[in-house]
C-alpha cells in the first residue's frame, strides 16, 4: 500500500509535492534539534565535570606551588601543563582560576601566581587572543591582563580605546587604569566619545583600590567631552578633593546642562555655602531639572530666606517646581499653608497669590 | 432549452466555487509561508542576539556596581489590588533586592479587602503629608504612608481610589522620587540581582535609553522559599507546560529578535524599567486600553521618533522575573482575550505608524508584523477553520490535500517549539533535570492540537468583545505562589 501511495506521488500537483517535502524537511529538522538539545545537555554536563576536575587539580597544584619550597617550580609547571592543558577550554578554566587566586592573595603570593600564569603559557594564550579579530577574544584577554595588572605593548591596546564595541572600549579603559604605575587616568586625555555611566562606575571602583596617588580631577574639567567632565566632578566628591571647589564653582557657568547639574549636586554634597549665591543668581535661566536641583541644594545647605528669594522666578505654569517649593518649605518648618496651596485645580492661582504675598511682605523681592 | 440553460448556470457556479476555493487555498498558503519565513528570521536574529549577550556578559563585575554610590536610584512601582493574601510576603521579598539605592512604591488601587490595613500594621506605616507631583492625571489619592521603622525607610504605600492598573502606575509615577522607574506586578518573584541586570542597558549606552525589559519565566510549581525561586520545576498541568513553551518562543525567540533589529514594541507589564521623564513626556500609561504596557512603549518610541531624538530600548534575556501563569482554561482564555484586545487597541491608537517609513523599523516591520501575525493570525486561522467546515459540508474536501497541508503546519509548529527549547538549553538552561526537557518535547508535540485552539479562540473572542465595547480586564484569579511546589 505504501508503495502504491509512493507511486501515486508522481501524479500529485506540484504544490502538494512541495508541501510534502517541506513536512519531511521540518520533521528532520525537529529530530535534529532534539538531538542538538540532547547533545548540548550532555556536552554541558561533560564540560562541567571536566571543569570541576581541572579546577580541583589546579587548586592542589597551586597550594603546593605557593607553599612548598622544596619543589622544582619550573619542572612542576611544565609537567602540569603537559598533563592537563590540552584545549583552549582548559586554558580558559585556568585563566579564571588564576584571576580568583590573584584577587584573594596578597604580597609574595601574587608574584608566584604571575609565575604560574607565565609558566603555564596563559600569558601567551591571551596575547594570541588579543591579536585575534573577534572582539570577545580581545575582551577576554584585556579583562585578564587588566585584572592581573600585566602590561602588554601599548600599540595593541590604544586602538581599542576608540573601538566601536563598547565592551572593548570599557576593557581597554580598565586595562590602562590597572596597569598604570603613575598616571592611571592619562587615557582620558585622548578618549573620544561618551564615557558611559557603566564605565564611570568601573573606573571609580578601580580607583578605590588603587595604591598610588589618586590624580587631581580638575585636570579634565575643561575636557571637550561632557561625560568626562561630569565624571570628574563626581570623583572630586568621591575622593574629597576640596582644593578643587573653586573649579567646581566655575562649572556652574558651563555650557552643558549635565555638567551644571552635576556641579550643583556635588557642591551641595560638599556643603559649599558660597556656591549658593551663584546658583540662586543662575536660577531664572536654568533648565527645569537644574532649577529643581537648586531648590534641593537650598533645602540641604541654604535657609528659608534663600528659598524665598526664588519665589518670583518660579512661574505659574511651573507646577512641579511649585510642588518642590512647598515640599522644601515644609522641611524648613515655616508656616507655608502647604495643604491649602496644593489643590491641583487652583495651584497656579494660589501660586500667584503666594508670589504677591511674598513680594509685598518683602521676603521674595 | 431551459434545462440546458440551468445546467450551464450550475456548471458556471461550480466553476466559480472551484476558483474561489483555489484563491482561498492559495491565499492561506501564502500567508502560512510568510508566517514561516517570519519565524525563521526571528530564530536567526535571536540566536545571534543571545550569543552576543552571553559574550558581552562573560566578564562583567556586578560587585563593582553594588559598591558604587554613582548608580542612578530606582523607584520600583507595584500596583496592588486585593492582594491581601500575599502582599506582605511579596514586599518583604522586594525589600531584599540587591541594589544600592531604590524605593518601593506600593499603590493600593482601592482594594476591597484588608490589604492596606495589613500593610499599615505589618510595616508600622504612618500617614505623610499629601504632597505629590501631577505629571499625569490620576484618580484621587487618599493617603501616602511611610514606615516608622528604619529598616523599611525605602517603602512607601500610596492608597488611592480604584482606577485600574494603568491609573495605579500613573499614581506611582506622580508619587515616586527617582528618575528611573521599574514597574512590576506585585505578585511576581524577582531575582535578587534583577535591578542590577535590568539597569545595565541604561548605564552602558551612548544613546538615551528610554526603557529596558526582561524575560518573564513561569513560576508555577517551582520551589519557592522566602520569596525566591530555589528550584525550577515544570508546572503540573498541560496548560502550564504549554505556556512555558509559549514564553520560550515569545521571549527567547520573538523579543530577542525584535531587540536585535531595534523593533521591540512590548515590554511586559510584569517587569520593565523606564526613564520617568520620557514616560511623562509621552503622557504616562493610557487607562483606556487593557494593553497599557504595549501601548506605553509604542507611544514612547513614537514620541522619540517624532522629536528626532536618538534613543535605545534595552532587553535583557537573563531570567529575572518569575510569574504565575493561569492553569485553567477559563482564566487562560480571559487573559488571552485581554491580550488580544490590548494588541488591537494599541495598533488602532497608533495606526499612523503602520507602513509609515518615518518610523523606520517600527513603521515598516514591527507594527505590520503585529497587525498581520498577532492580530490577524487567529482571525485568519478561525476563518480558515470555518472555510474548511464549509468545504466538508459541500463535500469539496480532498482529504489527501488536507492531510498534507495539516502535516506541513503541524511539523513546522513542532519545529518552532523544539527550536525554542534548544534556545533555552543554549542560553540559560533553567530546567536542569533531563526529564523536564523530555516533558517539554512531549508538550511540543501535543500543544498545536490541544493548547493552540484554546488561545486562538480566546483571541477571536477578544476581537468580538472589542467590537462589542468590552473594556474590562476580567477576573484573574490566581492560585498564589506562596506555597508553590513545596514538598
Amino acid at each position: 500500500m505504501m508503495l502504491n501511495t509512493l507511486l501515486e506521488l508522481e501524479d500529485w500537483p506540484a504544490v502538494l509535492k512541495v508541501n510534502l517535502v517541506l513536512s519531511i524537511f521540518f520533521l528532520i529538522l525537529t529530530i535534529l534539534f532534539v538531538g542538538l538539545v540532547l547533545y548540548l545537555r550532555i556536552q554541558k554536563n561533560f564540560k562541567e565535570a571536566h571543569r570541576k576536575k581541572l579546577e580541583s587539580k589546579f587548586i592542589d597544584f597551586t597550594s603546593i606551588f605557593l607553599f612548598d619550597p622544596s619543589i622544582n617550580k619550573s619542572s612542576a609547571l611544565a609537567e602540569f601543563k603537559f598533563d592537563n592543558l590540552k584545549s583552549s577550554y582548559d586554558y580558559k578554566i585556568l585563566i579564571k582560576q588564576v584571576l580568583i587566586f590573584d584577587e584573594n592573595l596578597k604580597g609574595e603570593s601574587t608574584a608566584l601566581i604571575k609565575e604560574i600564569f607565565d609558566g603555564m603559557g596563559l600569558h601567551r594564550f591571551l596575547l594570541k587572543d588579543l591579536k585575534r579579530r573577534e572582539w570577545f577574544n580581545k575582551a577576554r584577554a584585556l579583562f585578564a591582563f587588566s585584572k592581573l595588572g600585566i602590561a602588554v605593548p601599548d600599540h595593541l591596546i590604544i586602538p581599542l580605546l576608540q573601538s566601536k564595541r563598547i565592551e572593548l572600549r570599557q576593557h581597554a579603559i580598565l586595562y590602562f587604569l590597572n596597569t598604570s604605575k603613575t598616571d592611571p587616568l592619562v587615557f582620558l586625555d585622548t578618549l573620544k566619545g561618551k564615557l558611559t555611566l557603566w564605565q564611570q562606575v568601573l573606573i571609580e571602583n578601580s580607583l578605590k583600590s588603587f595604591e598610588v596617588e589618586i590624580p587631581d580631577f580638575s585636570r579634565w574639567l575643561n575636557h571637550k567631552e561632557d561625560s568626562i567632565v561630569v565624571f570628574c566632578i563626581k570623583m572630586i566628591l568621591s575622593f574629597n578633593q576640596f582644593q578643587n571647589i573653586p573649579f567646581l564653582i566655575e562649572c556652574l557657568d558651563h555650557s552643558s546642562e549635565d555638567v551644571r547639574y552635576q556641579a550643583i549636586q556635588v557642591l551641595q554634597a560638599m556643603e559649599v555655602y558660597e556656591a549658593l549665591q551663584l546658583m540662586v543668581a543662575h536660577f531664572p535661566e536654568e533648565t527645569a531639572a537644574n532649577k529643581r536641583s537648586i531648590l534641593y541644594a537650598i533645602s540641604k545647605i541654604g535657609t528659608y530666606k534663600d528659598l524665598q528669594t526664588l519665589v518670583p522666578h518660579i512661574h505659574k505654569e511651573e507646577v512641579n517646581l511649585q510642588i518642590d517649593f512647598y515640599k522644601i518649605s515644609g522641611q524648613f518648618g515655616e508656616g507655608v499653608p502647604v495643604k491649602k496651596l496644593l489643590n491641583i485645580e487652583t495651584i497656579s492661582k494660589d501660586w500667584e497669590d503666594f508670589q504677591e504675598y511674598s513680594i509685598n511682605s518683602g521676603i521674595g523681592a | 432549452m431551459k434545462v440546458a440553460y440551468l445546467l450551464s448556470k450550475l456548471i458556471d457556479l461550480q466553476l466559480i466555487s472551484i476558483s474561489v476555493i483555489e484563491i482561498f487555498s492559495v491565499l492561506f498558503l501564502i500567508y502560512g509561508l510568510i508566517i514561516i519565513a517570519g519565524y525563521i528570521f526571528s530564530a536567526f536574529f535571536s540566536i545571534f542576539e543571545i550569543r552576543d549577550y552571553k559574550r558581552s556578559n562573560n566578564f562583567q563585575d556586578d560587585a563593582a556596581l553594588l559598591q558604587s554610590s554613582n548608580l542612578p536610584a530606582i523607584s520600583v512601582l507595584a500596583p496592588a489590588y486585593n492582594e491581601e493574601a500575599n502582599v506582605v510576603e511579596n514586599i518583604r521579598s522586594l525589600l531584599t533586592l540587591n541594589y544600592p539605592s531604590f524605593e518601593i512604591v506600593i499603590i493600593n488601587d482601592g482594594s476591597k479587602d484588608n490589604s492596606l490595613q495589613k500593610l499599615i500594621e505589618t510595616f508600622e506605616l504612618e500617614e505623610q503629608e499629601l504632597i505629590h507631583y501631577h505629571h499625569v492625571q490620576t484618580k484621587k489619592i487618599r493617603g501616602i504612608y511611610k514606615s516608622r521603622i528604619k529598616a523599611y525607610k525605602n517603602l512607601r504605600v500610596v492608597d488611592k481610589e480604584n482606577g485600574g492598573k494603568a491609573d495605579a502606575l500613573n499614581t506611582g509615577i506622580n508619587c515616586c522620587i527617582y528618575d528611573l522607574i521599574c514597574c512590576i506586578d506585585v505578585d511576581c518573584i524577582l531575582e535578587r540581582n534583577s535591578l542590577l541586570k535590568l539597569i545595565r542597558p541604561f548605564l552602558n549606552n551612548t544613546k538615551r535609553v528610554i526603557a529596558s525589559g526582561g524575560i518573564i519565566r513561569v513560576a508555577n510549581n517551582c520551589i519557592i522559599e522566602d520569596g525566591r525561586i530555589i528550584e525550577v520545576r515544570l508546572p503540573q498541568t498541560f496548560l502550564g507546560k504549554a505556556q512555558i513553551l509559549e514564553y520560550f518562543r515569545a521571549f527567547l525567540m520573538g523579543r530577542m529578535a525584535w531587540s536585535r533589529v531595534d523593533g521591540l514594541l512590548l515590554i511586559s507589564g510584569a517587569f520593565g524599567m523606564f526613564d520617568k521623564q520620557t514616560v511623562i513626556e509621552a503622557g504616562g500609561y493610557n487607562h483606556n486600553t487593557v494593553g497599557e504596557d504595549m501601548e506605553l512603549l509604542v507611544r514612547m518610541r513614537r514620541v522619540m521618533r517624532e522629536q528626532n531624538i536618538p534613543y535605545a530600548v534595552g532587553f535583557v534575556p537573563d531570567p529575572l522575573c518569575w510569574t504565575e501563569v493561569p492553569e485553567t482554561t477559563q482564566v487562560l482564555s480571559r487573559q488571552r482575550n485581554r491580550w488580544a484586545r490590548g494588541t488591537v487597541e494599541t495598533l488602532m491608537l497608533h495606526k499612523k505608524m503602520l507602513f509609515n517609513p518615518r518610523y523606520g523599523v517600527l513603521g515598516l516591520l514591527s507594527t505590520p508584523y503585529w497587525m498581520f501575525f498577532e492580530w490577524f493570525a487567529p482571525l485568519i486561522e478561525f476563518v480558515g477553520i470555518l472555510f474548511f467546515i464549509i468545504l466538508i459540508a459541500l463535500g469539496k474536501v480532498n482529504f489527501q490535500v488536507f492531510g498534507i497541508f495539516f502535516l506541513v503546519i503541524y511539523s513546522f509548529s513542532i519545529l518552532f517549539s523544539i527550536t525554542a527549547i534548544f534556545f533555552e538549553e543554549y542560553s540559560f538552561q533553567q530546567y536542569k533535570k533531563p526529564k523536564f526537557m523530555f516533558m517539554l518535547v512531549l508538550t511540543a508535540l501535543l500543544e498545536p492540537i490541544i493548547y493552540h485552539p484554546i488561545v486562538m479562540w480566546a483571541a477571536v473572542k477578544g476581537n468580538i468583545d472589542l467590537i462589542r465595547g468590552k473594556k474590562s480586564w476580567g477576573e484573574m484569579s490566581r492560585a498564589g505562589l506562596g506555597n508553590t511546589g513545596k514538598t
